[in-house]
């Protein structure tokens, strides 16, 4: 648990991620209030990141369920196995005559089975699947439902009830009940917008990309060999890149991945031809390439202006 | 702080917020958790209960500036309006004010509770006694900007400003009488006219934020409607601008609701025969459960968009439609005519919205400063693209059908709807017009599946809906 909001902070810090006061703030109220997460955003700000990194700090186990149109009960919650049900059938046929034999009518035949059935809904034949397998752990896990706008609207109802509750029911076990609350996290990009009646059972955070400061702490703190000349150019080009209109624009991610090419390729400050050689990792469109391309060109162009200034004082210091 | 809470709650919900009381608790059980000492966590904390939406999150932050730190704002200022008029530092504020108390306390004087606040710049004290003034004065039920006046007067009423300065008058007097270096009592007096100036403001501020309050969101709410009733033709270049951002949120609506009635089609109903042949490997148990697999209904949009100079502002939105809708669906062709006929699927898939739309208009496509002629169009249509209607294609033209006295060439549009799962014709024209003049409406109308008046975003979004029914 944690303890106070710089605790959250201090707590990712050690885990590698940083992250803004609000953020804290609602994770610190998510796990003393013991209410779901609902995070949107754009995609590739860290959403999914979070969670795993809840779990880390709090030593939790993180149970992930990725959403996909078309997902159900049965690959959410729980299923029946039906082969081996009838695997213990088959095998068993030789006791289950034992149990009718004797019976002298039809009708008491089934009353007899009736009274076994139980045996074959039970634990041993379900498959828990990871709403119930969060529910029912003994320990307290992180729950991480991914990308909850590409489900069905149908399944978002359902979730009503595990999310308010943190309860399952299961028609032929009764309602199971959770021993422990779980940490649960709900990402969504937004395809969809959500039902209000899921979002009142949820606290909501909105994660935006970055300001320059935050993006230029987590550059560094995950591309290690960067540079700082480089690490701030990095920042200040993606910064300005996002201000366009472009169809989709670079996340924390694609900043990352950026730094690291340019690190490995022992780029010390950025110019025009490195630019043009390595945009493809920030940007997925031809469309947005040629853009940004221009973009930082002028960027660039303003940089060296500066830089050669900042020579020529060095030059007169050295006379 | 209870009441605070609440009374921003109802604040919200006024502005357009959908709050539930289930958030609502959630709020008081946040800050609860958080307590209020620090300023952000406590926005923060408030934000994440109650606030669900992230266009909200802009109408929130006004609001909670303005409602948590609206009055202590004008105080504020009140008290930089001083030291800007009487040209004295923070520090000489400050001493002035304790100059002041240390008088008062030597001259005896017993100053009403306003007038102490005030003189020593109580923030908090000041705070309360303008709330509670504006409470009594029914500040919270202004309406409009020209009842500020009235209500400043009232409020000043209720807060006594009146005895006030009488007391302030008096309070001079006896400074005057008192031993005094001339030069202080000048000083002390100016201090004190100041002040009386600076709470006047205080309460006219006070009124000014009352106002704000009132739904700014519903306003621009309003304002949005009613540019959905407007016909394109009509449109300033603002409401232009905002007209582009309606129309790609009716889009982002659309998506959903296609997203929507696709899936709940995706899945058929159980097969009986199916499953029984599937399952005689089984000796017959019902082990694999077959569903016959509805035929999705891809539906294959090809849109003729018409950007001659009579609709030259309407086939804006149309071609930002016509994007968006190629966005939507996976087979959408579109084509812009004038005379020529062009075809601009390609442009709109590499360009964004605005550089594409101005590509198409400009003539990289098409000549776009011939006449229109749709007879000629349209053949070029019959003759280059009639492949690709299918029986699965829904057509949309988009034109005023004003031919210039030019050969209709019906025939086309006969031959088209003959392959065509329907044929949609959207006018920007009034209805009472067509057939008039040049308009050739008349003689397309028998080879249309449906044809529409389109010339507001209202009737696009209805024709939208049965297109994508």
């Amino acid at each position: 648990m944690f303890a106070s909001i710089e605790d959250v902070i201090h707590r990712f810090a050690e885990q590698r991620y940083i992250c803004n006061r609000r953020i804290a703030t609602v994770v610190y109220l998510a796990t003393h209030l013991e209410k779901p997460i609902l995070i949107e955003g754009p995609a590739g700000v860290g959403k999914t990141e979070l969670a795993k990194v809840v779990a880390a700090a709090l030593d939790l186990k993180l149970i992930r369920l990725q959403c996909y149109e078309g997902l159900d009960e049965a690959k959410a919650l729980y299923e029946w196995e039906y082969a081996k049900q009838l695997l213990y059938t088959q095998i068993l046929k030789d006791k289950i005559s034992e149990v009718l034999g004797g019976a002298t009518s039809l009708h008491e035949a089934v009353d007899r089975i009736a009274k076994q059935d139980d045996v074959f809904f039970s634990d041993r034949f379900i498959v828990p699947r990871p709403l119930l397998r969060s529910i029912t752990s003994a320990q307290r896990t992180v729950l991480l439902i991914d990308e909850i706008d590409k489900s069905d609207s149908e399944f978002e109802a359902f979730l009503l009830e595990v999310l308010s509750d943190f309860t399952v029911s299961v028609p032929e076990l009764g309602t199971m009940r959770a021993n422990q609350i779980p940490v649960v996290v709900l990402t969504s990009n937004n395809a969809r917008e959500m039902s209000d009646a899921l979002k009142r059972r949820c606290l909501h955070l909105y994660i935006d990309f970055p300001g320059s400061e935050q993006e230029l702490e987590i550059v560094r703190l995950k591309v290690p060999g960067i540079t700082d000349t480089l690490a701030a150019q990095v920042v200040e080009a993606v910064q300005r890149v996002r201000k366009l209109d472009l169809k989709k624009s670079p996340s924390i991610s694609e900043t990352l991945d950026w730094a690291r090419t340019l690190t490995l390729l022992n780029a010390e400050r950025l110019d025009e031809q490195l630019v043009n050689d390595t945009l493809s990792a920030v940007l997925k469109y031809e469309g947005d390439i040629r853009k940004a391309q221009d973009e930082l060109k002028a960027y660039l162009q303003t940089q060296r202006a500066r830089g050669t200034a900042e020579q020529g004082d060095d030059k007169d210091l050295l006379h | 702080m209870d009441d605070k809470i609440v009374d921003f709650t109802a604040l919200l919900r006024a502005n357009g917020l959908r709050v539930s009381m289930a958030e609502h608790l959630d709020a008081f059980r946040a800050v609860a958790e958080l307590g209020v000492g620090d300023r952000e966590s406590f926005k923060d904390a408030l934000r994440a209960a109650m606030v669900k939406r992230a266009v909200d999150g802009p109408v929130y932050d006004e609001l909670f500036d303005l409602y948590f730190s609206g009055l202590g704002a004008a105080i504020q200022q009140g008290a930089n309006a001083l030291m800007e008029a009487m040209q004295i530092s923070e520090a000489e504020f400050q001493s002035l004010m304790d100059r002041l108390a240390e008088i008062l306390q030597q001259l005896d004087v017993d100053l009403s509770e306003l007038a102490q606040a005030l003189l020593q710049n109580d923030s908090g004290r000041l705070e309360q006694l303008l709330r509670e003034a504006a409470e009594q004065a029914g500040v919270q039920g202004i309406e409009r900007s020209y009842q500020e006046g009235r209500y400043s007067h009232s409020t000043a009423q209720s807060l006594g400003l009146g005895g006030l300065s009488e007391e302030l008058e008096r309070l001079k007097e006896q400074l005057g009488r008192a031993d005094l270096p001339p030069e202080l009592a000048q000083r002390l007096a100016d201090f004190i006219d100041q002040r009386l100036r600076d709470l006047r403001e205080m309460i006219r501020r006070t009124v000014r934020i009352e106002l704000e309050k009132r739904d700014q969101t519903q306003r621009e709410r309003n304002r949005l409607s009613s540019l959905a009733e407007k016909s394109f033709y009509y449109l300033s270049e603002d409401e232009l601008r905002r007209m582009r951002e309606a129309v790609t949120k009716l889009a982002q609506r659309l998506k959903n609701v296609v997203s929507i009635r696709r899936r709940r089609a995706k899945r058929g109903k159980f097969d009986v025969s199916d499953t029984l042949r599937k399952n005689l490997q089984y000796g017959g148990v019902p082990f694999r459960i077959q569903f016959d697999r509805r035929i999705r209904d891809k539906p294959q949009v090809l849109v003729l968009c018409d950007v001659s100079d009579s609709v030259r502002n309407v086939s804006r939105f149309m071609l930002q439609f016509v994007y968006s809708l190629q966005d939507l669906y996976a087979r959408v062709r579109s084509f812009i005519f004038v005379s020529e006929i062009g075809e601009t699927t390609q442009l709109f898939e590499e360009h964004d919205t605005q550089q594409a739309i101005e590509l198409a208009l400009t003539g990289t496509v098409i000549n776009v400063f011939a006449h229109s002629d749709f007879g000629r169009a349209f053949r070029t249509f019959h003759r280059d693209y009639l492949g690709a209607v299918n029986n699965r294609t829904t057509v949309i033209i988009l034109g005023d059908a004003r031919n210039n006295y030019n050969l209709p060439h019906e025939w086309v549009l006969r031959d088209v709807q003959a392959r065509a799962k329907q044929v949609i014709w959207l006018n920007p024209e009034s209805r009472l017009t067509w057939g008039f003049g040049d308009s050739e409406m008349d003689r397309y109308l028998p080879f249309c599946d449906l044809v529409e008046e389109c010339r507001n975003l209202n009737q696009l979004y209805r024709v939208i809906d049965r297109l994508v029914r």
